[in-house]
């Protein structure tokens, strides 16, 4: 049986479970969690535990196991949540990660950190250290098997080999589900039926026989080498209601005469069907008899019932009060299912084709000049486009999928440097695609660290400057035009203009007579080998500065820009495109060539004014614009016309003009990537296939925002020859 | 014609291991990931046996079977409960909703095959 895909199944489950696990214990530390949220808790260690058992992971099922038992001592109120307790769960947890970690990947864990794990553990939940804990995998243990092997011995053995068995299932088995044939069958898999009586006598007659009863028993005589229990566990699911009396080989008489009085059936015929089984012998059964006459054996009565009467209906109002909370739960909670990555990818790249040939299709239908297949064309491409989009939905997941791991960063690392600091999430549902949610991890990661490290004073600092000694750091999402924001803000000190620069200056980066805005010294903590840190803390000098950061964002379409004000603190805010696959584009023509600007970006279009034409700045209603001639940018052949168009676009704050020949308009662009041939290219995000089947280049507006408005891009227009 | 066993547990690795085992076996399975998932695919079909976790998120095992039990069509379908410890009471709260067979959590899939083979021939 090939489990690999199962294992993998369980890695991805144990994963989640174990974020969840973290989430809740994060939770904890404010407020104690409580009802379905306790469950939930123990309800990640179980899983974890059952699963791993199934996979022989016996590490992880021994350490999840003492997990288990503190959690189920605090879901049963027998222990209180304390800040030691949920600090001790959250090292087991990482414990635990671990463990299933080296599961995955092979290598090791430090036993010291597991065995002084248990020991607080155990400690925790109030066992002795010295006590081994009953951590071993319970093989399929029902509670009510006789755990007690039943040794035949003295007093006048009974001459066969064969256990014999004494069956007489309750009534209702049958209403159970259970099948006693079944069972009898699956007999054969421990030893063999030697012989087997069926005891019809509580047979009612025909007309008070009820078919969903069970009235027969069953004698049987079973040559077998396994145990008592092994053949009990046969009939583990049917021991505490029916009357199962299992006799050892050479069981002494006085237990066949014990079962016989216990029955209370018919002695003698009990006793002939025992003979019939060649489990006695008539001889021995005439003797025991005859000594039994004058004796009567007590009979036992099932007290065990009347108890159970007693306890039912609490156990059922319990039962009941669960089911209405998991039942108000579920009510906010929406179904979901997994599928995998690439399926959704297959999808979205058909759609995308489908889009394409949807566009071919109005492209064809406007030049046939027929009204009614115009018609029946733009609404088809009117319901692929809700195709499209239903498509691109599918991918969205919440940013709050990265932002759930940074509590516990920040609990961590401000323990670690000694500061006391809040983190707040806002905008955690804001969705982009789930692509881009795994790429941003990292960067926003390395963000967050920086905050909590080089943005956020130490206490005493904090207070020196009549802030709050506790900092905050905050995550923030949300939507704008198209795309989504993400900042990472801190109340801490800001950036150290004054020091930036000289850092810079010393290291080559700029020249000392350089004249730059604060916004621009800020932007120089991006450029590649530099770090502010005095001291190198074990957090920074991990080798990623923010010019990783940077390269990240902007691999993904985006732009990180820096907000800081002295004393006030720091904001982060990347930016980022929604999704990567397909989007809405503006088809604009210069010379023969068309470009597609991507639509969220475009703010407005305005005719080129005459006066305008070898200026590199125009003024739109009061407002200073610079703008770029596309022709120039890409050097497109041919001759400027007489009138040209300005598309007015935005990104990150700034605004830019793209000088245009004609503008087309709207459209459906389904992004190819560039090859690697075109890596280098840049004002080029892109290429996609129009309806006409011609090939049109996507504009990067971020870069080409970028380099009309920053100093560096007036190079680009410094070949603008004079008016 | 081969039986038909449902598997309920919120663990996708768990319902992944136990059905490759059944099928093995020659079973068919259904599986189900919740209470309420289960009652959703109890579609009116023959199921021979259930086997059903106790601790599940939106629907329990034990209300599952409770509501289970209450279809005509599956009133004598046989139920193992899968537990991790097992607690009396919970045993009698789950003999109450009508399941009577239960195997503890961990388990290897050969046990799961021998405790199914006890009670579907």
């Amino acid at each position: 049986m090939d489990l690999s895909q199962a294992l993998a199944t369980f890695f991805d489950e144990s994963r989640d479970l174990l974020a969840e696990m973290e989430r809740i214990l994060l939770r904890a530390e404010s407020g104690a969690p409580a009802g379905e949220e306790m469950n939930a808790l123990f309800r990640c260690a179980h899983t974890i535990k059952g699963s791993a058992g199934m996979f022989g992971l016996d590490p992880v099922v021994r350490f999840t196991h003492e997990v288990e038992t503190l959690l189920d001592r605090l879901r049963q109120g027998e222990l209180v949540f304390s800040p030691a307790l949920v600090g001790l769960l959250l090292e087991s947890r990482d414990h635990m990660a671990d463990l299933v970690a080296v599961a995955t990947d092979g290598g090791g864990v430090d036993a010291s950190v597991e065995s002084a794990l248990l020991e607080r553990l155990r400690a925790a939940v109030g066992v002795p250290a010295a006590t081994p804990a009953a951590a071993s995998v319970p093989a399929l243990v029902v509670a009510g098997a006789a755990e007690v092997e039943v040794e035949a011995s003295g007093g006048g053995p009974i001459g066969n080999d064969c256990w014999h068995l004494s069956l007489r299932f309750e009534r209702e088995v049958l209403q159970s589900g259970f099948d006693p044939l079944a069972m009898i069958h699956f007999l054969g898999s421990v030893g063999v039926v030697s012989h087997i009586e069926t005891v019809v006598d509580a047979l009612p007659d025909l007309a008070e026989l009820d078919a969903e009863l069970c009235y027969v028993g069953f004698e049987v005589a079973l040559k077998s080498g396994a145990s008592k229990a092994e053949i009990e566990s046969v009939f583990e699911f049917v021991l505490d209601q029916s009357r199962i009396t299992i006799l050892p080989p050479h069981s002494r008489m006085e237990d066949f005469m014990a079962l016989i009085e216990d029955s209370g059936e018919d002695k003698f015929r009990l006793g002939e069907l025992l003979v019939a089984c060649g489990s006695i012998t008539e001889n021995e059964l005439a003797r025991a008899l005859a000594v039994q006459q004058a004796v009567t054996a007590p009979l036992r009565l099932g007290e065990v019932l009347v108890g159970q009467g007693a306890v039912q209906p609490a156990v059922v109002d319990a039962a009941l009060a669960r089911q209405k909370k998991v039942e108000e739960r579920r009510s906010s909670e929406a179904k979901s299912m997994k599928i995998p990555a690439d399926r959704l990818d297959a999808l979205i790249d058909q759609v995308g084709e489908l889009v394409i040939a949807g566009a071919a299709t109005q492209l064809q239908a406007r030049r046939a000049n027929q009204r009614e297949l115009q018609e029946a064309a733009s609404n088809l491409l009117r319901l692929v486009e809700d195709v499209r989009d239903s498509a691109l939905r599918l991918r969205m997941t919440p940013i709050g999928e990265v932002f759930g791991r940074f509590p516990r960063v920040v609990r961590d690392v401000a323990r670690e440097l000694g500061k006391d600091i809040e983190l707040t999430i806002s905008g955690a549902d804001a969705e982009l695609d789930k692509s881009m949610v795994e790429k941003i991890g990292d960067p926003l990661m390395h963000l967050v660290r920086n905050a909590i490290d080089h943005g956020i004073e130490s206490p005493e600092q904090r207070t020196a400057a009549g802030k709050p000694a506790r900092g905050t750091v905050s995550l923030n999402a949300y939507h704008e035009s198209g795309s989504i924001v993400i900042e990472v803000a801190d109340d801490g000190g800001g950036l150290n203009a004054a020091r930036i620069l000289q850092k810079a200056v010393d290291k080559g980066l700029v020249s000392a007579e350089a004249n730059l805005s604060p916004a621009d010294i800020h932007r120089l903590i991006l450029e590649p080998g530099f770090s502010t840190a005095e001291q190198v803390t074990n957090l920074s000098g991990r080798g990623v500065g923010m010019d990783v950061v940077k390269s990240n964002v902007e691999a993904l379409r985006g732009t990180l820009d820096i907000d800081s004000a002295p004393g006030r603190g720091t904001t982060m805010r990347i930016c980022l495109p929604l999704t990567l696959a397909i989007i809405d584009g503006f088809q604009v023509g210069v010379g023969p060539a068309t470009f597609i600007v991507p639509l969220d970006t475009v703010v407005e279009c305005i005719e080129l004014p005459d006066g305008a034409a070898g200026a590199d700045y125009l003024n739109l209603r009061g407002e200073v614009l610079p703008f770029l001639r596309l022709r120039r940018v890409f050097a497109v052949a041919g001759d400027e016309p007489p009138r040209q168009n300005i598309v007015v676009v935005r990104f990150g704050g700034r605004k830019a003009g793209i000088a245009v020949d004609r503008l087309f308009g709207e459209c459906q662009t389904v992004i190819k990537p560039l090859g690697r041939l075109f890596a280098g290219v840049s004002g080029i995000s892109g290429s996609t296939i129009l309806g006409s089947g011609e090939v049109a280049l996507i504009l990067d507006v971020a870069q080409l925002v970028h380099g009309a408005a920053a100093p560096a891009g007036a190079k680009v227009l410094a070949h603008t020859p004079a008016a | 014609m081969s039986k038909t066993i449902m598997i309920v547990d919120d663990s996708a690795s768990l319902r992944q291991v136990v059905a490759l085992t059944l099928k093995g076996a020659g079973y068919e399975v259904i599986e189900a990931s919740d209470g309420r998932d289960a009652l959703d695919k109890l579609t009116g079909q023959k199921i021979h046996l259930v086997i059903s976790d106790v601790n599940m998120p939106h629907m329990d095992g034990l209300s599952f079977v409770r509501e289970m039990k209450k279809n005509v069509g599956y009133r004598f379908t046989p139920v193992i409960m899968l537990t991790t410890e097992a607690g009396e009471d919970k045993k009698l709260a789950g003999q109450d909703a009508g399941a009577k067979a239960w195997v503890v959590k961990p388990f290897q899939p050969q046990q799961m095959l021998a405790a199914v083979s006890k009670l579907v021939m």
